[in-house]
């Protein structure tokens, strides 16, 4: 396969498992996205470890089941998202969480998570470009480690 | 990458890191950070294939230059 093709199969990949986490809170798994793209199987299970290579997601541990494919997480985190009054989604983390909203143009977009220091609540609302509300309003993100890993190998790429 | 009440909130959390006070940021900045293209393109059906072009390329430089760096200790 040439490098074109390889490019578009991780374009169509990437777009349809997003598409469905939107739609649904859920990934799709190598079997379901082998059938959506007419792929044989092992040419779907590669895509899934092609695709978490080169973004910020991953699979867990020792499996081929997505995890996190960013801003969602798979698994449940304390960052709950809520679209437009239905919460069926959690946040890779935090900072993310921030980024819902550019997946779900002109939708209310709300991130409810416990403060790991006190348990108490945040609450953050936005729709596109507007911050609604930031409780409470002296509310900060804060990262034990670089973002994204080190510079050298961020999986931004 | 995690959300806090306040920076005090985040300063008594068990695996806050003097090094990494930098990224201690108010959530609006993180939020304004996060409104970067890498991550408003998402939703594009060559997300990609855009994150390998000059565009792409150009938001990723942008993003680097405004995460925050461990310091020296």
């Amino acid at each position: 396969m040439s490098d074109e093709a390889d490019l578009k199969l991780l374009d169509q990949g990437y777009h349809t498992i997003m598409r469905r986490v939107v739609e649904t809170g859920r990934a799709p798994h190598y079997t379901d996205l082998a059938s959506e793209l007419g792929l044989e199987l092992g040419a779907a299970k590669a895509l899934i470890h092609d695709l978490v290579a080169v973004t910020p997601g991953w699979t867990h541990p020792g499996t081929d089941y997505l995890a996190s494919f960013p801003p969602f997480n798979l698994q449940p985190t304390q960052y709950h998202v809520t679209i437009d009054g239905e919460q069926n989604w959690f946040a890779q983390c935090g900072f993310e969480a921030m980024a819902v909203r550019w997946l779900v143009p002109g939708k209310h977009v709300e991130i409810n998570a416990p403060c790991l220091c006190c348990g108490e609540p945040i609450f953050v609302s936005m729709c596109d470009d507007v911050i609604e509300s930031i409780q409470p309003e002296e509310a900060v993100g804060y990262s034990p480690s670089e973002v994204g890993g080190d510079a050298a190998s961020r999986p931004f790429r | 990458m995690n959300l806090f009440r306040s920076e005090e909130h985040a300063r008594n959390w068990s695996d806050f890191a003097e090094d990494m006070a930098p990224s201690l940021l108010p959530i609006s900045e993180w939020a304004d950070i996060f409104a970067n293209p890498f991550f408003r393109q998402r939703g594009r059906e060559d997300y990609i294939s855009w994150t390998r072009s000059a565009e792409g390329a150009a938001a990723f430089g942008e993003l680097r230059a405004r995460l925050p760096r461990r310091t020296e200790t």
